[in-house]
């Protein structure tokens, strides 16, 4: 860092220098961190003459002073399950691993699921190998951020192999208070591994979540990813997810998002292995004056790679959404099948979906698709239902369920996807038992 | 039960119903005939409250009460069913599902306790065989990939299992065949009785062959220029509906 004057001007120079000061920890993390500030510096903060960043408006988190992390007591009985499912359960309360909510099942040998910051203590260079590895999101400044500011998280380690049963459920819970919160999760599987992972981001409050999700999936391995996030309506959450799959391995990435005042998921997924696969699956509800925004993009760069993107938005009040969709495929990735769908439905007529889906393709043996479709629910099929005496609100709360519900289908977790389906059903004003039994 | 006073109906600014009076009675079964265009769906949709359409004049009475003022569902709630002429198709909502929710709504309506899981298998199983629709029907979608005489099976079905006190049905012998055409047929005839009316639009004679109405109007250019007996549906057959295009005086006497 060049510590010239005025020092301590930027608000992120001062938070950063108070963060590191006293700080232990193993060398190469400090150099990790210091370099992304840098790159945080140089990015700087975004604004909206940058395309990325266009529809994105910060000006209201940008006003707010941010506080570091604070300690809180939570009920534990205000953190969702898996019902009668056992799960490895690890709980954070604003960014900081709760033993007493979380909950350890018997390992397979070799493997670590383990608080970041007991992992970095326990085996440092096991953590550091793997650690801000992923390549993608190198223009998102609060990627780097995150790195630069990262304490505490998920580090997941499944050696060649190991199939894991039972499912990784972790939940990160703020108590608002403008707090700046910065979680890290990594995720490795090594070739062969199996995992089936849920994260949920929930809160009170006003605060900033900006996680970091890396995902590494070595030769055959699979992964159900399922991403709840549902954070309080004044939070703001900007995280970022990078994807890197080698030869035939299977992603299932599921990513529900309901809240926060402005919600945004940068999303990179690189195939970088023959015959890789990945299944990205969005539903996002938003309503009132809420904004989602999900930029993402698959890149192919080997060949015989699938993916499906299928992402779809429900607007209601004056929300708005936008996908920012990019399908790249390298020259060499041949015979490469990539699919992406978007849709929008809009409830209101204030609600507003932007959509950009992207095609870059270097191929020329390639099978490509996208498509995006915007519109109201179909006053005929709406008129039909109330024809036959059902009340209008009811009407239009099946047609919803009806567009969303094919998006739950996929998950393969039982319970999630029948908590998921309650949580549709009651966001619909549906009685949540009938809003279920609709296949 | 059913009472159509000078109505009158634009749909963007045109005139589609220009005056039009209808009265029936419990029991009664009428018949609407006319040629393409004439209004006939139109007078359908304004009676089940389908958006769209202006009601510039005159009035219609459901049991004495102002049907025009009921949204939709109401009138449903009342007893009025409508059987589509073009059954709309409804992805990723079954039609069990569907057709529970519906006489739930109406129960409600009457405050009456949802219906009993067991009873309303029975009903279903037992409406079905009557239509002869097939069960796994139940399980898709409403009305989706149905073929076109599905679909108008469907509707009969939903009619059969619903119960209504008045059923309106909007060309549902069209594009049957002739033992599905008997099939519908048998649904509306097992429903009729004392208490229930029909009005049964259609460009057939043949459909009044198996429901024999009480009644039958020619709508011509949003008028009824003509009612009679059901042998008035063997003349238009017959004659078709030249007669009223080169003589609208004689049209307007006859109404
Ligand atoms: N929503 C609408 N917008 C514009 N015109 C309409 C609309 N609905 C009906 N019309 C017009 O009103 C007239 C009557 O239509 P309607 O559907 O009632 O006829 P119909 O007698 O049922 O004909 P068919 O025998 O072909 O079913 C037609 O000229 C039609 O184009
Ligand atoms: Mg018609």
């Amino acid at each position: 860092m060049t510590a010239v004057a005025p020092l301590f001007a930027d608000p992120y120079r001062q938070r950063f220098a108070t963060f590191m000061a006293d700080r232990r920890e193993p060398e190469a993390l400090t150099r990790l961190r210091r370099a992304a500030f840098a790159r945080f510096e140089a990015l700087g903060w975004p604004t909206r003459q940058q395309e990325a960043w266009r529809l994105t408006d910060l000006s209201a988190l940008q006003a707010l002073t941010l506080q570091p992390p604070a300690e809180a007591l939570i009920e534990a009985g205000i953190l969702p399950t898996l019902e009668d499912v056992p799960a490895h359960r690890l709980a954070f309360v604003n960014g900081r691993f709760m033993p007493g909510l979380s909950h350890e099942c018997v390992l397979p040998d070799q493997a670590s699921i383990a608080s970041l910051r007991e992992a970095l203590t326990l085996h440092p260079e096991r953590v550091m190998a793997h650690l801000d590895r992923v390549p993608g999101l190198e223009q998102q400044p609060f990627a780097a951020l995150n790195t630069a500011f990262l304490d505490d998280g998920v580090f997941v380690h499944l050696p060649r192999g190991t199939a894991l049963e039972t499912p990784i459920h972790l939940i990160l819970h703020a108590t608002g208070g403008d707090m700046a919160l910065h979680p890290r999760l990594l995720l490795v599987l090594e070739e062969g591994a199996r995992a089936t992972v849920v994260v949920e981001y929930r809160g009170a409050g006003r605060y900033l979540n900006a996680p970091v999700t890396e995902l590494t999936l070595g030769a055959g391995a699979a992964l159900d990813f399922h991403q709840i996030q549902e954070e309080s309506p004044q939070a703001f959450h900007l995280g970022g997810i990078r994807v890197q799959q080698d030869r035939d391995s299977q992603l299932n990435l599921h990513l529900l998002a309901f809240g926060g005042q402005l919600a945004r998921v940068d999303l990179d997924a690189l195939l970088d292995g023959e015959g890789a696969n990945c299944l990205l699956n969005g539903l996002t509800l938003v309503r009132d004056r809420q904004y989602s925004d999900a930029h993402v993009r698959v890149e192919h760069a080997r060949p015989h790679g699938t993916s499906q993107q299928s992402f779809k938005n429900v607007l209601d009040g004056q929300a708005r959404t936008v996908f920012d969709g990019m399908i790249h495929v390298r020259p060499h990735a041949q015979k490469t099948d990539a699919r992406q769908s978007n849709r929008n439905l809009l409830l209101s007529k204030q609600a507003q979906a932007n959509a950009n889906p992207r095609l870059e393709i270097l191929a020329d043996d390639v099978k490509c698709g996208h498509g995006s479709t915007t519109g109201f629910l179909d006053p005929d099929a709406w008129f039909y239902l109330r024809s036959r005496g059902i009340p209008a609100g009811q009407a239009r709360a099946l047609l919803v369920h009806a567009f969303a519900n094919d998006s739950l289908t996929p998950i393969r977790l039982t319970p999630l996807r029948e908590r998921l389906a309650h949580l549709l059903a009651a966001r619909l004003a549906l009685d949540p038992a009938e809003g279920e039994r609709t296949p | 039960m059913l009472e159509i006073r000078n109505l009158h109906v634009t749909v963007e600014d045109r005139e589609i119903l220009q005056g039009i009076d209808l009265t029936i009675r419990p029991g009664e079964t009428h018949a609407i005939m006319g040629p393409n265009g004439s209004g006939k769906s139109t007078l359908a949709n304004v009676i089940a409250g389908r958006e769209g359409y202006t009601v510039t004049a005159g009035e219609i009475l459901f049991d004495g009460k102002d049907l025009l003022e009921m949204t939709p569902e109401t009138r449903a709630c009342e007893g009025l069913f409508l059987a589509f002429q073009y059954p709309v198709e409804i992805p990723g909502v079954a039609n069990l599902y569907f057709l529970k929710a519906a006489v739930n709504a109406v129960r409600k309506y009457r405050n009456e306790p949802p219906v009993d899981a067991m009873d309303f298998w029975e009903l279903v199983q037992e409406r079905m065989k009557l239509v002869k629709m097939d069960e796994s029907m139940l399980k898709r979608s409403v009305n989706e990939g149905f073929s076109g005489g599905e679909k108008k099976r469907n509707e009969v079905f939903q009619m059969a299992v619903l119960q209504p006190r008045f059923a309106v049905m909007d060309e549902t012998d069209s594009g049957l065949d002739i033992d599905a055409l008997k099939v519908v047929a048998d649904g509306v005839n097992a429903l009729r009785g004392p208490e229930r009316g029909f009005l049964v639009i259609t460009h057939y004679q043949r459909l009044l062959d198996y429901i024999v109405p009480d009644h039958v109007h020619v709508l011509f250019n949003g008028r009824i220029v003509r009612s009679g007996g059901k042998e008035l549906a063997v003349e238009l057959e017959e004659q078709g509906y030249a007669l009223y295009n080169e003589e609208p005086g004689r049209a307007r006497r006859a109404a």
